[in-house]
């Protein structure tokens, strides 16, 4: 059914007056508040920008965000990409239960998934115990409050947004191409890299986006499995808002997390499209 | 009495419960309420089943409860600007002054509460009433070391430090510990830079450094064997099995009160004394100091079986802090542990 012109606008209506309310006026007035140069709001100026700015610090804090973000972006593609081929490959019953696996992670409490995350990766944790049990090391390693740790935990935490979309996508793949393929005498490598990879593309780059934005902004996650050593911006926000109140600087904050993590989404679909493009040409 | 229900009586009733349905203050009304900013956790569980159910008997009144931590209380105050969602605060000493500096709380009448008279003299001021003690020293799993340790600055050496947690100095009892830690190195409430100091020497072995909120999980877990808290955390762990004992330092145990204040701008300010004053009867204080809460009463009427003190007269004599010192330098020397410490 082709709607009127009219109609469109109409249905968007509430949805759009929804965001305007919610989202951009908050997004202005967070704007607004970074350029006070004292935690009053009393004095307009460039004050807590060039603070910022100038801060090596502040620079490690961004830089590290990103870079979680990434990691866990390619972490979530080599474990959910072998998942996914799985899930096409497989019958009705199998992928009901592997959907409902997949989904798991989301019905859990993200208190729950946190808290369970200590319990594995602690020193007397699961993991450390079964490699201690091995004998693989005599001394427990350290993977709570590290890099490492955090980014295995927020692979787990993180994989639905990534294997849903690239999931339904993979489903509408015609079998017939794949066939094709093998029939005229591409190896299977050949098959997954030239035909499979490729037209998965939308679904892995909305699973990318997702998973980026997600993982870079996981305050809780951050903070309880990372550990006081390692400090992104969701962490540092909060702290110059509920503990030391200066919210010219958390909105300083914020505005950076938002642009960086919307530049590294843009730059993401820029080279979905590009390769997608490359493909069909 | 006739046990049927006429039509008339049921559609009355049901009336009746509708318009209490559409009018929520009013049913409030009828009954009364009082809105608290609560703890999340142990606070929140412990005043929902003690305290809401002994000011229902009492008074008829209704108890609502937000779970925010104090320095959320105070953030969600100032965003209010004067129209506070909550008529009490509930705060730790540091927030306690910065909502004083901020102007959030209303002139407190202590002659308003009938249990003062239990209190401690000069306990109650103009601005609040403490509700519960907190006793911090250190905490150690007794089966990891040969020795106790006894002092803070044990804490900085082998075998202890290899098995330390740290927490920053965004809480009251790790700014408090961590001033000790300075003092015990040179320092004073006003220079933790001797604990800077030491900080960078042992960082690299230090075992964890996590958020407050986050300790005695890594504590339960064996992250850490030794850390910083109060008597309520230990007791809380012991009774699920952690071994765990607390030690009195050497320098004398930390003490400080949690205190309660009406809002500036409340909706409900008598059943706001009434609520507090309930908090403090002596029932109340006795069954919050029981297992599994552990919160260490300020009533002198009760009994203090298992706390580090024989009378509530002895906080005289124990560590206090001065927070309008403290205050005005936290935010830098949050600021810096977070800095030292990131890797």
């Amino acid at each position: 059914m082709q709607l009127p012109k009219s109609a469109q606008w109409q249905l968007a209506l509430p949805l759009s007056l929804f965001y305007i309310a919610f989202f951009a006026a908050p997004l202005l007035l967070l704007i607004g508040v970074s350029f006070f140069n004292d935690e009053m709001l009393t004095q307009p100026g460039l004050g807590n920008w060039r603070r910022f700015v100038s801060d090596a610090f502040y620079w490690k804090v961004t830089f590290d965000t990103v870079k979680l973000g990434v990691y866990t972006v390619c972490a979530t593609i080599l474990v959910g990409y072998p998942l996914a081929l799985v899930y096409m490959q497989a019958g009705p019953r199998t992928k009901r239960i592997l959907l409902f696996i997949i989904l798991m992670p989301v019905l859990l409490s993200v208190v729950v998934r946190t808290f369970a995350w200590i319990v594995i990766l602690s020193e007397q944790g699961v993991i450390n115990q079964t490699i201690m049990a091995l004998g693989l090391t005599s001394t427990p390693i350290r993977l709570l409050q590290t890099e490492l740790g955090l980014v295995i935990s927020l692979t787990q935490i993180e994989m639905p947004l990534m294997l849903l979309p690239l999931i339904s996508v993979m489903a509408r793949i015609d079998p017939n191409l794949i066939d094709a393929s093998t029939s005229l005498g591409a190896s299977r490598w050949g098959t997954l890299f030239k035909v499979i990879v490729p037209l998965s593309f939308p679904g892995l780059i909305a699973g990318c986006i997702l998973v980026f934005a997600s993982s870079t902004t996981a305050f809780i996650s951050h903070s309880i499995i990372g550990g006081n050593r390692l400090i992104y911006l969701p962490l540092m926000i909060w702290q110059q808002t509920s503990v030391l109140y200066n919210w010219p600087l958390a909105a300083v904050g914020a505005i950076v997390l938002l642009v960086s993590v919307s530049l590294c989404i843009a730059l993401i679909t820029l080279l979905g499209r590009r390769s997608m493009r490359h493909l069909y040409v | 009495m006739n046990p049927h229900i006429t039509r008339r009586q049921l559609l009355a009733g049901a009336g009746v419960m509708g318009a209490c349905a559409m009018f929520p203050k009013l049913a409030l009304a009828q009954q009364g309420s009082a809105t608290t900013a609560i703890y999340p956790g142990a606070w929140e569980e412990a005043y929902r089943g003690i305290v809401a159910e002994a000011l229902r008997e009492t008074h008829g009144i209704d108890l609502q409860m937000q779970p925010l931590f104090a320095v959320d209380q105070i953030a969600q105050a100032r965003a209010a600007r004067g129209n506070p969602s909550f008529d009490t605060f509930v705060l730790d000493p540091g927030p306690r002054v910065t909502a004083i500096e901020s102007g959030l709380f209303d002139t407190f009448d202590a002659s308003r509460l009938e249990n003062s008279a239990h209190l401690e003299p000069g306990m109650a001021d103009e601005h609040g009433v403490p509700v519960a003690a907190q006793f911090v020293g250190i905490a150690y799993n007794p089966n990891r070391f040969d020795e106790p340790p006894t002092d803070w600055a044990d804490l900085f050496e082998e075998p202890y430090v290899s098995r330390l947690g740290l927490t920053g100095f965004q809480t009251t009892f790790g700014t408090v510990s961590i001033i000790e830690m300075a003092k015990a190195f040179g320092g004073s409430e006003e220079n933790v830079e001797p604990f800077f100091e030491e900080l960078q020497r042992v960082l690299p072995h230090v075992a964890t450094i996590g958020t407050p909120a986050s300790m005695p999980s890594l504590f339960q877990q064996g992250q850490c064997d030794i850390m910083y808290t109060n008597t309520q955390t230990v007791g809380t762990l012991r009774a699920r099995g952690v071994d765990i004992e607390f030690v009195r330092p050497a320098s004398g145990v930390i003490t400080f009160f949690t205190t309660m204040h009406i809002a500036r701008g409340a909706n409900e300010v008598d059943n706001a004394y009434k609520y507090i004053d309930t908090v403090l009867s002596t029932p109340v204080q006795q069954q919050l100091m029981a297992d599994p809460y552990f919160m260490a009463p300020v009533n002198s009427e009760v009994d203090l079986a298992d706390l580090p003190l024989s009378d509530m007269s002895e906080i005289a004599n124990m560590v206090q802090h001065d927070w309008s010192l403290i205050n005005p330098r936290r935010a830098e020397w949050i600021e810096r542990f977070n800095r030292e410490v990131a890797s």
